[in-house]
């Protein structure tokens, strides 16, 4: 066969299957700009007058997720600058320094990783429970830290461990040159790394579900508990539910477009180590 | 000791200590906390037999019949889920490199689906996709001839269905490992196959399939935690209903401790989720370390 149609055939073959695969996306858009009576059509429409209002009602409406996607952006950027501080340091010294009992420490910090959420919401709601701290801003980061700081821990190792170690040799002679070394000279060359592990950290929190509706709800409300108010037995604003979720989702699919090959990489090299969790 | 290394020590231990001492109280006193819970009677319901249990849970687990349906649940789930997201995405993967212009836009359109949070996937295609006379994929089960279907109410169609869903979201970190690791593999080898007149599909079990088999591993261990900590999308789909024909063990353990609100026995079914998930983990990454 002529390679010429052979290529076209396998691309068409793709570009169908693609297209399958994200219709649920796509369809989310369209549902998202209809009335809630166009929605109820069926066989569904694909050409109809799109409307925004969803969209307004989503942001400034009687069914506004603005204050969960506040609660979120709390939430996840605090987890993220918390889980960068700890990390950073904790990586270099896993991956470049002479640590006692390193490879029990990769070790405990991998077996943490795989520790599952089920196995954790127990518990917080007990203690949690005890300290007053349920539907609170800091319950909800502690949290948020047992998933977020372990994978950045090991995906950072493997960022560090790439760095030549010439770099480094010469400048070891006390302590502030040290902090030197690390700020100066580490730091700049891991900052890649670094921006994959803010992102992957960032999503996590903003993704999570299983503690945001145990462990929060009522005072604190992270966006991905909204998405049920949409549900209910009574009725499902289907319109809605599609142009609030696709609101939420907003951030996530930018992280998803702008880290796109990193994202494939950092998925790789934290599996190479023990792999994230969502 | 030569003092340069002494104060690296020091330096080191400075530097990871925080971080250990976080995770110790974060996540190791947690762990300690559940495993003694699930010793313990703890029912908020019935306060009042609260206390000691020794190994009570434990024997009511393994009697307890919606535990062990549970817990096949969990490994169907787990094993068909893993093997469609590896089939699939290396079909695809296979597919994608044949391709000669334009593969970007097939990785950019594959993270998007893995990017979303499961919850919203979950309610995506219980209202869009699956709902009887409205869902897309009613519509063309119905344009073909085979009819509307219960998706998510019927027990044997409700966990298709949730299996289904877990493929689809996860499928394309598969199918994007297997592209990275395919399109790294050396082409003279290829080229030595084909002057060795080997077929097609010699070429692809002797040559292709050993080369990527560290990333199939890899994607098997990811896949696996993630299946084995599966809550959202079926919690979002069918909260594990109808019945409990979707009730894996995480929401087994989830309605024991918070519907019911018996910690104690909820405790113990995280611990047996907390085991099994660890005693695979340790077998892949045996398999893995002796591949290497």
């Amino acid at each position: 066969m002529n390679k010429k149609i052979r290529d076209s055939i396998l691309t068409l073959l793709a570009t169908f299957i693609l297209l399958i695969w994200i219709l649920p996306l796509i369809w989310s858009v369209f549902v998202s700009l209809k009335s809630e009576i166009e929605v109820m059509a069926y066989p569904p429409n694909i050409f109809f007058e799109p409307t925004l209002n969803n969209f307004r009602d989503a942001i400034s409406g009687s069914l506004s997720i603005v204050s969960e996607l506040a609660d979120s952006l709390i939430i996840a950027t605090i987890t993220t600058t918390l889980t960068l501080l700890l990390s950073i340091p904790a990586a270099y010294s896993l991956a470049r320094l002479n640590l006692v009992g390193k490879k029990k420490l990769g070790f405990y910090v991998l077996a943490t990783q795989m520790i599952p959420p089920m196995g954790l919401v127990i518990p917080y709601y007990l203690i949690l429970g005890k300290f007053g701290w349920l539907d609170t801003y800091h319950g909800m980061i502690i949290v948020y830290m047992t998933f977020s700081l372990p994978f950045a821990i090991w995906l950072m190792v493997s960022f560090m461990e790439d760095i030549p170690r010439e770099m480094e040799e010469a400048a070891f002679l006390d302590k502030a040159s040290r902090v030197k070394t690390l700020l100066y000279i580490i730091i700049p060359q891991v900052k890649g790394g670094i921006a994959v592990t803010t992102l992957f950290t960032f999503m996590n929190a903003w993704n999570e579900f299983l503690f945001a509706v145990q462990l929060s709800g009522n005072k604190v409300r992270p966006v991905t508990i909204a998405m049920y108010n949409f549900v209910s037995v009574e009725q499902t604003m289907w319109a809605k539910l599609c142009a609030a979720a696709l609101i939420a989702m907003i951030p996530v699919i930018i992280i998803g477009i702008i880290g796109n090959n990193h994202i494939v990489k950092g998925l790789t090299l934290g599996a190479v180590k023990g792999g994230g969790r969502k | 000791m030569n003092p340069s290394v002494k104060q690296e020590k020091s330096f080191a231990i400075m530097l990871a200590a925080p971080s250990v001492l976080v995770l110790i109280i974060t996540t190791t006193f947690p762990i300690l906390y559940l495993i003694w819970s699930s010793f313990q009677n703890i029912n908020l319901a019935m306060p009042m037999n609260d206390g000691f249990a020794g190994i009570e849970n434990y024997i009511e687990m393994f009697k307890d019949k919606q535990y062990w349906k549970s817990f096949r649940l969990t490994i169907i789930y787990t094993v068909s889920t893993v093997s469609l997201q590896l089939l699939i995405g290396l079909g695809l993967a296979l597919l994608i490199l044949r391709i000669p212009k334009a593969q970007w836009v097939f990785r950019l359109m594959a993270i998007l689906p893995i990017v979303l949070a499961p919850v919203v996937v979950g309610l995506f295609w219980r209202t869009l996709m699956l709902t009887p006379d409205f869902g897309i994929v009613d519509f063309f089960t119905q344009a073909i001839g085979l009819g509307s279907h219960a998706w998510l109410s019927e027990p044997k169609l409700a966990l298709f269905s949730v299996i289904l869903i877990h493929t689809w979201q996860w499928t394309p970190f598969a199918f994007l490992v297997l592209l990275a690791s395919l399109a790294s593999l050396p082409s003279d080898l290829y080229e030595a196959a084909k002057i060795d007149r080997a077929s097609a599909i010699k070429r692809f079990f002797y040559i292709t399939l050993p080369l990527i088999r560290p990333a199939i591993i890899i994607i098997v261990i990811m896949r696996s935690m993630i299946a084995l900590s599966a809550y959202a999308a079926i919690y979002a789909a069918t909260r594990g209903g109808p019945g409990t024909a979707t009730e894996i063990l995480n929401l087994y353990a989830y309605r024991t401790s918070f519907l019911e609100v018996n910690f104690g026995y909820g405790s113990t079914l995280a611990v047996f989720i907390l085991v099994v998930t660890v005693s695979v983990a340790t077998v892949l990454y045996l398999i893995r370390k002796k591949n290497n």
